[in-house]
């Protein structure tokens, strides 16, 4: 689903180098955590899955399509399949829970019907059908997560890219978004998570790649958080 | 696209300030254009007029000045003299009474001035049609020390005078249309960067979720269409009022010399629509502008 091949990539005309050398790569429905200081490239290899940025080096596929070749209006098709979360959300703060949820249905052409139906469902799913026309500010930080999480998923794209959900999180709240993550990985969702949460990790067991200094350090199939 | 069109109302309406700015200084600049392009074509029609009629005018020397009066003699001398002479097309006297009723038409807004003005007063002239007009000169000066004339009048250079002057007036006019032109595309660039700025929480979550470039797009450079468009059916509505306007003060002030220059319906209506071409390509242009540089997708 996502693969990297001996991926670089540097910043300020090569002054910076975010990525070395890195390959990688995961199959359609594996959750993988991304975990590393701060630093270390965990971002930097998301946005070049994301086709934010292109590799100075190395060619990476993204649900079978070359995105260092991708022509640039092509580029939006490839984001469909991918779901994005963040740490600080990115919610639009004049759109009510439902509405932040369907905008991203809405601006990729979807018809009112299908927004109709699909968007009560994925809130059903993150648990905040009752909340539906509350406004962001009015929710937790746990609470506006799920809206996000529902936003990244409501297109059921292939992919899910979450960096750093958790960040911003108390403890508890952090096991909740990390086990809806868990639930929608169940789907057949491919789900690659950028952490620093090690107390996550270390319980969930699953694969985890290790990033030090744009470096793989570690790859481990049911691996921990550990030290780098 | 719907949607399109509720975004870009509410970037008009939230940013409603610079977009009036933007829509006045459209519909200024673009009245401009409307003005010398009329000027330029009521020039052009009244110079077909003018050169096609009379290009000599010989004076006799009226009443009331330091030397004496032209003849009856001498006005027959000078009528023989055109009645002879092959280069002359044709010609026509214009007595004193004739003389008067122009004067009383042409100084209508000074009635100060016609109380004093006696027909003795005014010139007598010959009005004359040539058959080659390059020969107005070598003909004027034949008369020009001929007794009795009071002075030649070569209606070609007055003619080329006035188009020198309307040309400089275009110039003025159109140069002063392109700085403004040039400020309404400035202006509604802000607009369109405001806009962006204004909403660039959701153009971040658009790209993120897979909006086609144009989706993003569209509703910016509407924006831009809009602003452009609502200036220059101010500017057409400005333009049409100006043509009737002209019509109007030429019929009421009897200005029977410019009415030679009243631009036809047909003019105005072609001069509406370039302005509001005008206005929609300025618009769009500098939407797609702001939306290349200040949207990155």
């Amino acid at each position: 689903m996502i693969e990297l091949q001996n991926v670089t990539k540097t910043y300020n005309h090569g002054a910076v180098i975010a990525l070395r050398n890195c390959s990688v790569s995961i199959a359609k429905g594996e959750f993988v955590f991304l975990v590393g200081p701060t630093g270390s490239g965990k971002s930097t290899l998301l946005r070049l899955v994301l086709r934010e940025e292109l590799p100075d080096q190395g060619t990476i596929w993204v649900a079978g399509k070359n995105v260092c070749q991708l022509s640039r209006w092509k580029v939006p098709y490839l984001r469909r399949n991918i779901g994005c979360v963040f740490q600080d959300f990115r919610l639009l703060p004049t759109k009510t829970v439902f509405e932040n949820v369907a905008f991203a249905l809405e601006v990729i052409g979807r018809p009112r019907h299908v927004i109709a139906a699909q968007v009560p469902q994925i809130l059903d799913l993150v648990g905040l059908a009752r909340r539906r026309d509350a406004l962001p500010h009015q929710l937790s930080g746990g609470e506006q997560q799920r809206v996000a999480i529902a936003r990244a998923f409501v297109n059921r794209p292939l992919i899910l890219l979450a960096d750093e959900p958790t960040g911003n999180l108390d403890p508890d709240t952090s096991e909740d978004i990390t086990r809806l993550l868990d639930r929608i990985n169940r789907t057949g969702t491919t789900v690659v998570m950028a952490t620093h949460n090690a107390s996550i990790v270390d319980r969930m067991r699953r694969r985890v790649v290790a990033l030090d200094q744009g470096r793989i350090m570690r790859d481990e199939a049911r691996g921990v958080y550990g030290h780098v | 696209m719907p949607y399109a069109v509720k975004e870009m109302a509410s970037n008009l309406w939230r940013n409603r300030l610079m977009t009036l700015a933007a829509v006045l200084t459209v519909a200024v600049s673009l009245s401009l254009v409307g003005a010398a392009l009329l000027l330029n074509q009521g020039v052009s029609r009244a110079v077909g007029k003018w050169r096609g009629g009379v290009e000599l005018i010989v004076y006799m020397t009226p009443a009331g000045q330091p030397y004496p009066a032209a003849t009856p003699a001498q006005i027959r001398a000078v009528r023989d003299q055109l009645s002879r002479d092959p280069e002359v097309k044709s010609f026509r006297y214009v007595g004193p009474a004739q003389s008067y009723r122009e004067a009383k038409q042409y100084f209508s807004s000074q009635p100060d001035l016609l109380k004093v003005l006696k027909p003795d007063d005014l010139p007598t002239s010959f009005r004359i049609v040539l058959r080659h007009a390059d020969q107005a000169a070598a003909l004027g000066r034949r008369f020009e020390h001929q007794p009795g004339v009071y002075r030649v009048l070569y209606n070609r250079q007055a003619v080329d005078a006035m188009l020198r002057v309307t040309d400089v007036m275009q110039i003025v006019i159109a140069a002063l249309a392109v700085v403004l032109l040039l400020s309404a595309l400035v202006l509604i660039l802000n607009a369109i960067r405001v806009a962006i700025f204004a909403r660039r929480r959701e153009v971040a979550v658009m790209k993120l979720v897979g909006a086609t470039n144009w989706f993003i797009r569209v509703p910016f450079m509407l924006e831009g269409l809009v602003q452009g468009l609502v200036g220059a059916l101010v500017a057409a509505g400005a333009v049409f009022g100006m043509g009737h306007l002209v019509s109007y003060l030429i019929a009421h002030f009897q200005a029977n010399l410019f009415r030679y220059a009243l631009v036809t319906g047909h003019q105005v209506a072609l001069t509406v629509a370039a302005v509001i071409v005008l206005g929609a390509v300025i618009g769009t242009g500098a939407s797609a502008l702001g939306v290349r540089r200040f949207l990155e997708v």
